[in-house]
């Protein structure tokens, strides 16, 4: 270990250097894989949610043909964001006592309250409403079993007159009110789990939350610019530009917003060099340089923000194949790149030992619970879910800016 | 037709009256038959947690890191085998700064090999080279403002009225937020029963009326244990409160632990 | 007359739905709180008993001395006297609640745990090096553990 850490390796224990607390030495970190999965894909959900937003709060007409698109991501994501958690409990069989019991004073115990009032109360409403005069047309046009989940869907109200319409728009745009300070509650609080361990100086800090909401708005965001442009591909349709563009306009608006406040944060912790920042830089220099200074900063922010922000000045003058490939990978960039600050988050803050003196190391197995493969099987699970939601519920030509402009001409 | 109303409103009410009495106790048995799949009743009575004070002190001037409580601890209280201890000791070493160096001390170098449970063998560092050094047995704190009671999601974990923080084993869902949250490293998931453990002043002992085995087993009374509530004679807890100048671990967390140490260096953490 | 109000059916069909959830999850809740929650505080009251019922492992210097009285007179007359039985004998529940349990017999690893020489040690205990100090088998060859000021 450095010599500014006043520390000795006493124990030829491979996986320690300096002194951890006895409950320390465990082989993995009690909150591994699952743990960095779930505020990632709560994160998700959270920022596909705020990019719908865009279109029936702020009147972003741009973005309509990506409206329904994020809306089902943010739906089929935030179906997985508990497996995750459930995995990891010790008891998952007990999960329910969280509903029953909730200990007001743990930032967990909402976990229950606010997931089910974002996916009843926001998520499904707000889809229902959008969808209802569809379900009742797609139940008429279709046939066999497709017909009888369209008819499902319906919960039995097939009034599409005129009014009735109207007032599911009405009632759409109220909720998405309501969804946008819902969303920054759903991620504000994941946030706040590890922004309230005051044990741990990786994670106890008032921004927390602030970092995780920004965040989330700009994976959420490179999420449905990825997922836009795969699906345009698969179905060999070509890419709106001008929608592309906008979004990937808030992107990097989004992604300015996130570094500065992740900025703002460090150059605090530098400053103020509390307790156990010698600790926090020698993991920041040895035991994370690849994921926070290579993958976090400088490929998951750096580079997208000036990718984006070349194409914002220059926007006219790069041909669209180049623009569309600079877009494509920015935004693969900003979902690794922000996978790569949860990990950091939520591993970092492990691989040091609460004495702060001293460090563990983490190697990640491929197979178990906490390994590669189950990872990636939770990963895969929301896309695949998406794939199903697609099928069933996307027609097959999304709306372009062109012909909403079209038809906002004619009604006038 | 006001006593058309009237009527059907008093019809309502005793309907509703009737409802209740026989809902009431049906409802009463079914949760009762419910609660016995779930939650298996009671142990023993006779002891009241409201009348007493269970706290544990540390003269850290009188520990020789014989590691005895440590190891007594995991075998009354069955703690897993591995990196899993309800209480250890740690040994600190301050060397002697280096010549010139215009330091007052040297490094800090602290180590706790199987938490000091089989006793501690010559550190590798020379005696020359050592300006201080002593041993500092640990355990759960006792927070006042306990951080991990705080976190948790489902009221598994506890303060109990007569002062231990305990662990609902059959309440606690596992998810390791009490353990994160406890600066201590007081807590760990148990491999065998998937729950968080940790001190529990050895409940099952004290409230027996015997001490807890690591401070049976210490022969040096380097843990002072006792009942704020019920001060023996001579009580040996008082007399550690007032001979002994006292120091809480990590202070300025504001956890306000009610474990207090005297003789322990600002290294202590 | 005026027209009467109609709740517009998809709201009416929400609300529903609503309150279903909202009765259902009441009913679950009060099926699947345990009985003895909030008896004290934020758990389950009963936890406190269930954690008692375990049986300990040391039995105790006090159960010691119902039957080793004679060795515990001795003992307390020494510098040992503040030893616990079972720190160096180990636990003995089991051999006190039935004597035939025997327990485990003693080498001398228990006086070198303590009285080895250690530099972290404090500087009131007395410690040796054993290399220099002897090098026979064990250390009750010249020292009464019971005793330990007496030489046999």
């Amino acid at each position: 270990m450095s010599g500014e850490i006043t520390n000795y390796v006493f124990e030829a224990m491979p996986h320690f250097e300096g002194y951890v607390y006895p409950n320390e030495a465990t082989p993995q970190p009690l909150w591994s894989i699952l743990i960095v999965l779930y505020p990632y894909i709560t994160g998700l959900v959270a920022g596909a949610f705020i990019m719908a937003s865009l279109v029936r709060v702020f009147n972003v007409r741009a973005l309509e043909p990506v409206y329904r698109l994020s809306m089902l991501t943010a739906f089929a994501f935030l179906l997985c964001a508990p497996l995750p958690l459930l995995f990891h409990l010790g008891h998952p069989e007990r999960c329910l006592e969280v509903m029953m019991t909730p200990h007001l004073t743990s930032p967990m115990a909402i976990f229950g309250f606010v997931y089910a009032w974002y996916l009843m109360a926001v998520l499904l409403l707000e889809l229902w409403f959008d969808y209802r005069r569809d379900f009742v047309e797609w139940s008429n046009r279709t046939s066999g079993l497709k017909t009888v989940l369209y008819r499902l869907f319906t919960v039995g109200v097939t009034d599409v007159s005129e009014p009735s319409v109207k007032l599911d728009h009405k009632l759409g745009h109220i909720l998405s009110i309501v969804g946008i300070p819902s969303a920054f509650l759903l991620h504000g609080y994941v946030g706040f789990i590890f922004g309230s361990v005051k044990a741990n100086p990786w994670w106890g800090n008032v921004l927390m939350p602030i970092i995780f909401i920004m965040s989330a708005m700009v994976s959420g965001i490179a999420l449905c610019v990825f997922n836009y442009m795969v699906l345009n591909w698969v179905r060999r349709k070509t890419i709106d530009m001008k929608c592309l563009d906008v979004m990937c306009m808030f992107l990097f608006y989004a992604l300015v917003m996130d570094a500065a406040i992740e900025g703002l944060d460090w150059i605090h912790r530098v400053y103020s060099a509390e307790e156990g920042f010698q600790v926090m830089q020698y993991m920041a220099r040895e035991k994370l340089f690849y994921t926070l200074n290579v993958g976090q900063a400088t490929l998951g922010t750096v580079v997208p923000l000036l990718l984006l922000g070349l194409l914002q000045l220059l926007r006219k003058r790069v041909p669209e194949l180049a623009r569309r490939r600079m877009y494509f990978s920015s935004a693969v960039l900003v979902i690794c790149g922000v996978l790569a600050m949860r990990w950091n988050v939520v591993i970092g803050g492990q691989l040091f030992s609460k004495s702060l003196r001293g460090v563990m190391s983490y190697k990640m197995e491929f197979a178990g619970l906490e390994g590669w493969f189950m990872g990636a099987v939770l990963l895969a699970l929301p896309f695949i879910l998406l794939i199903v939601m697609i099928k069933l519920f996307l027609s097959e030509q999304l709306p372009t800016s062109a012909s909403l402009e079209a038809r906002d001409v004619a009604a006038k | 037709m006001s006593r058309n109303v009237s009527r059907r409103n008093l019809l309502a009410k005793i309907g509703a009256a009737l409802a209740g009495v026989l809902v009431a106790p049906v409802a009463r048995t079914a949760k009762a038959a419910v609660q016995k799949v779930f939650v298996s009743t009671g142990a023993a009575k006779g002891y009241d947690p409201t009348k007493h004070r269970w706290v544990m002190a540390i003269d850290a001037n009188r520990c020789i890191g014989c590691g005895l409580c440590a190891e007594a601890c995991k075998k009354e209280n069955h703690v897993p085998e591995g990196p899993y201890f309800r209480t250890w000791v740690e040994r600190y070493i301050i060397t002697k700064p280096a010549p010139g160096s215009g330091a007052a001390r040297g490094e800090t170098l602290v180590d706790c090999p199987s938490g000091g449970m089989h006793g501690y063998p010559e550190p590798a560092v020379p005696k020359e080279e050592i300006q201080h050094s002593f041993f500092v047995p640990k355990l759960c704190n006792l927070c006042e403002h306990s951080p991990c009671v705080q976190v948790c999601p489902v009221g598994a974990t506890f303060d109990a009225p007569d002062g231990a923080v305990l662990i609902d084993p059959k309440y606690c869902i596992g998810c390791g937020f009490c353990i994160q949250a406890c600066p201590y490293g007081c807590r760990f998931l148990s491999p065998i029963t998937k729950t968080a453990e940790k001190c529990t002043l050895c409940y099952h002992r004290i409230t027996r009326g015997l001490k807890p085995a690591c401070v049976e087993v210490c022969p040096t009374q380097a843990r002072v244990f006792g009942d704020l509530k019920n001060p023996a004679p001579e009580d040996p807890i008082r007399q550690f409160y007032e001979n002994n100048k006292v120091q809480a671990l990590k202070p300025h967390l504001g956890t306000e632990p009610r474990v207090f140490y005297a003789g322990i260096d600002k290294e202590v953490r | 007359m005026r027209p009467k109000f109609k709740i517009p059916p998809q709201v009416l069909r929400i609300l529903l739905l609503a309150i279903g959830i909202v009765t259902s999850y009441s009913i679950a809740r009060y099926f699947l709180t345990p009985t003895t929650f909030r008896q004290y505080g934020w758990y389950r009251g009963e936890a406190l008993s269930e954690l008692q019922a375990r049986e300990p492992m040391f039995a105790g210097k006090k159960a010691c001395e119902e039957c080793h009285s004679d060795e515990m007179a001795k003992l307390l007359k020494h510098e040992h006297k503040s030893l616990s039985c079972e720190g160096c004998h180990g636990p003995g529940q089991a051999h006190s609640d039935n004597p035939d349990v025997k327990i485990d017999q003693l080498n001398y690893g228990p006086c070198v745990r303590c009285h080895e020489a250690n530099p972290s040690r404090p500087k009131w205990l007395k410690q040796i090096v054993i290399k220099n100090h002897y090098t026979g088998s064990k250390c009750t060859e010249c020292h009464v553990p019971h005793a330990p000021t007496e030489v046999p």
